[in-house]
């Protein structure tokens, strides 16, 4: 196994990407399911894809007892779209029926249960961080600040990152003048080979 | 010998011209270049006598034991804490394709026996288990195979299916009436490598085929590389509880291999640590709740 101390550096900065930046938000407490339904391929379907990828893993974080599932299709033609459930106030909800994510279209956005409402969002053609803003205000989710604790860390982390170029600039000016010589000794060698050939 | 390599030695002292510096022609082999060269002129080098004189190489240290951490600055985690990061990591995934993985760290020596065996967790990972059993042809035993749902049965012809290349199956058991016949079949160069061939010490080689099937289709195998056990503990799906009963089971039976081991190879657990197919991995402290007073064990059993 790789040594703790490298493996620490590498997990705390997963870790802090994954609790603090855009996308840490809690939702209220009315929200009860999110679907995406987009498909493989860019045309128009790059921002929801993005935003998967560098803000929903976030939400997700914060508000883990939420299901987020998403539905990806083959089809660039078709629709790109958020669905936020929310339980209508003073209603109680049954057990919900949610099916679990799928690359393959079979996760299809649930019809709403009886006292749930769906609020939609056509994300097709959208960036990442607009989709995400349209998200945040049309369903009320309170961004979380990263605590000072947070704060420390990533700067902490972001120092380590600088020490860490400083140092592979300096490693790699070593190794290029190492392999330079090598480089040199190779052709002098050959050419004195060559010589003898000749002689 | 002797005669031909001062033959040549002095064949090639003829042909030299002697260059400024001693150099290696081309025309000699390689081999003979020490005793050429100590027959060869002399050159003085520069002063002092130091010359060339190469540094003397610095043996490495063999070290007989896996290197281990002193774990103190790592931050470990709870497991309803650890799936937590990892459930955020892996949203959007199917949950049925991304496992959680577990590897557990051993302090052991390089040498000496390494922890393999089988397991039967209480909630299986897969269900993707194909068994060949190989078993006199056309008897009861053949068709009780075939019955426990073993893929393909037999003896000649099971040989000749893989001598062809025609593996059906991921697991292959032999009866002890069949033991003789596998070891007359040459058939272990090909089984060897895919870790197929069946073996007494493994349970592979059986007088009881509906035991060892049982325990085949339940069971993952897992095997210690470079101090290090890696298995795979549940699916995404899982909750936060299926997961515990599972890595609690693989835990106890690791215990369990080694305490049953020698006690001149002393080996211990050392950390372990749980990740996810695309996620981080998360060294575990051994708590189960979380420490978040907000989030409940439930609240990571939702659909992912």
């Amino acid at each position: 196994m790789v040594g703790v101390i490298r493996r620490l550096h590498k997990l705390k900065s997963t870790l802090l990407d994954i609790k603090c930046g855009p996308g840490a938000a809690i939702f209220p407490s009315d929200v009860t399911r999110i679907h995406l339904e987009f498909a493989y391929g860019l045309a128009g379907h790059l921002g929801p894809r993005k935003f998967w990828r560098n803000n929903l893993p976030r939400l997700k974080f914060w508000n883990p007892a939420i299901p987020m599932v998403i539905n990806r299709t083959k089809d660039v033609s078709g629709p790109a779209v958020l669905s936020v459930y929310f339980r209508e106030p003073g209603s109680t909800l049954q057990e919900l029926q949610t099916p679990s994510s799928s690359f393959h279209g079979f996760a299809k956005a649930p019809q709403p249960a009886e006292g749930e409402r769906v609020l939609t969002i056509d994300m097709k053609n959208l960036e990442s961080d607009k989709i995400l803003e349209e998200l945040l205000t049309k369903s009320g989710a309170v961004p979380v600040r990263p605590s000072p604790q947070e704060e420390a860390d990533m700067a902490e982390l972001r120092d380590l990152r600088q020490i860490g170029e400083v140092d592979r600039e300096r490693v790699k000016r070593k190794t290029d003048a190492e392999k330079r010589e090598k480089r040199l000794i190779a052709q002098a060698q050959s050419e004195a080979a060559a010589i003898r050939a000749a002689l | 010998m002797a005669s031909t390599t001062q033959c040549l030695a002095s064949l090639a002292r003829l042909s030299l011209s002697t260059p400024a510096r001693p150099t290696v022609c081309s025309t000699i082999p390689k081999f003979l270049v020490p005793s050429v060269a100590t027959a060869q002129v002399r050159h003085a080098s520069g002063g002092g006598g130091g010359g060339m004189r190469k540094k003397p190489v610095k043996k490495k240290k063999a070290y007989k034991a896996y290197r281990s951490y002193d774990l103190a600055p790592m931050e470990q985690f709870t497991l309803c804490d650890a799936m937590r990061y990892l459930r955020a990591a892996e949203v959007g995934h199917p949950p049925t394709t991304i496992k959680y993985d577990l590897a557990v760290k051993v302090r052991t020596h390089k040498s000496g026996p390494v922890l393999r065996s089988a397991i039967r967790l209480p909630f299986p990972v897969k269900t993707d288990t194909r068994i060949g059993v190989i078993c006199p042809e056309g008897s009861a035993l053949a068709t009780e195979a075939q019955q426990l749902g073993a893929v393909a049965v037999g003896e000649e012809s099971l040989f000749e299916a893989i001598r062809r290349g025609e593996i059906a199956f991921n697991k292959l058991i032999c009866h002890t009436d069949s033991q003789e016949a596998l070891k007359q079949a040459q058939v272990a160069r090909i089984l060897g490598p895919k870790g197929l061939m069946p073996n007494p010490k493994r349970g592979t080689i059986t007088s009881d085929l509906k035991a060892t099937m049982q325990d085949l289709i339940g069971a993952d195998e897992y095997r210690e590389r470079t101090g290090v056990v890696r298995m795979a503990v549940g699916q995404l799906g899982f909750t936060p509880r299926m997961l515990a009963d599972n890595i609690k089971a693989l835990m106890s039976k690791l215990m369990d291999n080694i305490n049953q081991l020698d006690d001149n190879m002393p080996k211990a657990i050392d950390e372990v640590v749980l990740s996810t197919t695309h996620g981080p991995g998360i060294s575990l402290n051994g708590e189960f709740a979380p420490t978040d007073d907000k989030i409940k064990p439930e609240h990571l059993a939702t659909v992912m």
